[in-house]
């Protein structure tokens, strides 16, 4: 058990009177791979956008490193440049190249010299494999590209964790395995990643713990093996059923 | 053929007489047209982006007061200058002013007084312009720049605007153009515009038609070479549609990342470490615990 980095107590969030988080607790520990798995609507995406507080949840706490994170007083800002987040539509700054989608943040927000920022970010682009594309605007270059630059851009940021947002959903069937396969790398290497995804494969050979969500609480939660292999729970069973028949 | 022959030579009879009045007249146009226009869009900018601040229930109650308060302000400025004609507005500003206050405060210059008008009309006009273009940016650029910690400054500074302007370009142009146009009003103020030298012209040689044809010829010039220029800074901000591949890249070399056999990444093939644990792979099965 490594370091707890987040702790998530109690959260609900309601949209109206649609409850779509309900009483959500769980940690995450510095080094989890996490995938967080669920049929659509079940409140996956909507929990990862209220831990990096793009959604204000409407009650209960988050803790990061112990620190209460909702709530008025607190720096979100501040906050969210140690938690790094990958989105399905990938979020690109359209007005900017691949080099300086990685650097403007460095700049901006932590501010590094342009020179240092610049040595980060071609460090991580090269890690993706998109250095060769560095003066390329986003609407140049593909879907699985625009997805590993984003990927680029949230750890230029050398963030304590990485939420991903279905990375893989909007993208063509051939170029999934590109993006999975730069995330694999990143957990390999020990990154705090907190997955929500569709890539039962993913989740199951690459994370090391599953939660595995139903209409907004967290049915089961446990090691890839346990979930996958020996599910407890009737939900469940039904919903990996639902992937093993396709 | 012989209407077309004799307007020409009333034409060149005028322009011989007032050719210098008209050129001076399209001068102060374009001039009364271009600064009006630019300040007119600053106004604009600083309304619309008033306008588009976040706010929530959540919000401390002296925020949200003072960003319902800005948010009125800019509602009834745009309402009002965008409602009424904007020679009304000059004659309320230029003759309004001193008869409301006995003469203490009135313009001594009337291109101050010109230039005020038509930038605040400008500015009404664009705030909806901005408004509209801010609006119009996808959502997720915002989410992308939250995401890495920006402020809501720094969003709209480094992201949104420079989205937003360019997409407002076309309004810009637009304003531009109307506004050399429109300009024409300014004669109520006396202000000696294009259209100005016309009626000065006219007077002195009743030659109405003529004239006419002059300021029409006049105007298209000036609003052609304008549209002209407007879609060149467009193509411009849009960049060029090709890019170059950088194959290599000197940086990246001292950062070293090539350099050292031993601190390759993972994902360079060419890593002593990599070669290592794919050999180890193939021999023995991939192993899940590795982190």
């Amino acid at each position: 058990m490594g370091e707890k980095i987040l702790e998530i107590r109690h959260l609900s969030k309601n949209f109206g009177t649609n409850h779509v988080l309900r009483d959500i607790d769980f940690t995450v520990d510095k080094g989890d791979v996490i995938s967080i798995i669920g049929a659509s609507g079940s409140g996956k995406s909507t929990l990862l956008r209220c831990i990096n507080l793009l959604e204000t949840p409407t009650s209960g706490e988050i803790l990061y490193h112990g620190q209460n994170v909702v709530g008025r007083s607190v720096n979100a800002a501040a906050y969210r440049s140690h938690v790094g987040m990958v989105f399905q539509s990938f979020n690109l700054f359209n007005n900017m190249t691949v080099l300086e989608n990685c650097m403007v943040g460095q700049i901006k927000v932590l501010k590094k010299h342009k020179e240092e920022a610049r040595a980060h970010a071609m460090e991580y682009l090269e890690k993706v494999g998109m250095a060769p594309y560095i003066n390329a605007k986003p609407r140049q270059i593909s879907g699985g590209q625009k997805q590993r630059v984003a990927i680029a851009r949230a750890l230029a940021m050398d963030p304590e964790v990485l939420l991903f947002d279905e990375p893989t959903s909007a993208l063509d069937p051939e170029m999934v395995g590109e993006v999975l396969s730069v995330m694999q790398t990143l957990a390999n290497e020990g990154m705090t990643m907190l997955v929500v995804t569709h890539e039962m494969a993913f989740a199951r050979d690459v994370s090391t713990r599953v939660v595995y969500m139903n209409q907004g609480v967290i049915c089961e939660e446990g090691p890839p093996s346990e979930v996958f292999g020996n599910p407890r729970r009737q939900e469940t069973r039904d919903f990996l059923a639902r992937f093993r028949k396709n | 053929m012989e209407r077309l022959v004799q307007l020409g030579a009333d034409m060149a009879k005028l322009w011989e007489r007032c050719g210098g009045d008209y050129l001076n007249g399209m001068k102060n146009t374009l001039i009364l047209a271009l600064v009006a226009t630019a300040i007119g869009c600053l106004i604009g900018l600083i309304c619309g982006i008033l306008q588009t601040i976040p706010h929530s229930k959540n919000d401390p109650p002296v925020k949200r007061f003072f960003l319902a308060l800005i948010r009125a302000v800019v509602r009834v400025y745009v309402e009002v200058f965008r409602g009424t004609p904007m020679v009304l507005q000059a004659v309320f500003l230029y003759y309004g002013l001193p008869y409301f206050t006995n003469n203490s405060v009135k313009f001594d210059n009337i291109w101050l007084a010109a230039i005020l008008v038509v930038s605040i009309n400008t500015g009404a006009y664009m705030a909806e312009s901005v408004r509209g273009g801010i609006i119009s940016i996808d959502p997720g650029q915002t989410e992308g720049a939250k995401a890495i910690g920006m402020t809501h400054v720094q969003t709209m500074l480094n992201v949104i605007l420079p989205q937003a302007i360019r997409n407002i370009m076309p309004q810009i142009g637009n304003n531009f153009i109307i506004n050399v146009k429109d300009s024409s009003v300014m004669f109520i103020i006396s202000f000696t515009e294009f259209f100005a030298v016309h009626r000065a012209a006219v007077g002195q040689t009743y030659l109405y038609f003529p004239s006419a044809t002059i300021e029409m010829i006049g105007y298209l010039t000036m609003t052609l070479i304008a549209s002209l220029i407007l879609r060149w800074m467009e193509k411009r901000m849009d960049g060029d549609s090709s890019y170059d591949l950088v194959q290599v890249d000197p940086l990246t070399m001292t950062a070293g990342t090539y350099s050292h056999p031993d601190r390759g990444t993972p994902f360079d093939e060419r890593s002593k470490e990599n070669r290592e644990k794919v050999r180890q792979e193939l021999k023995f099965g991939r192993n899940r615990g590795d982190r």
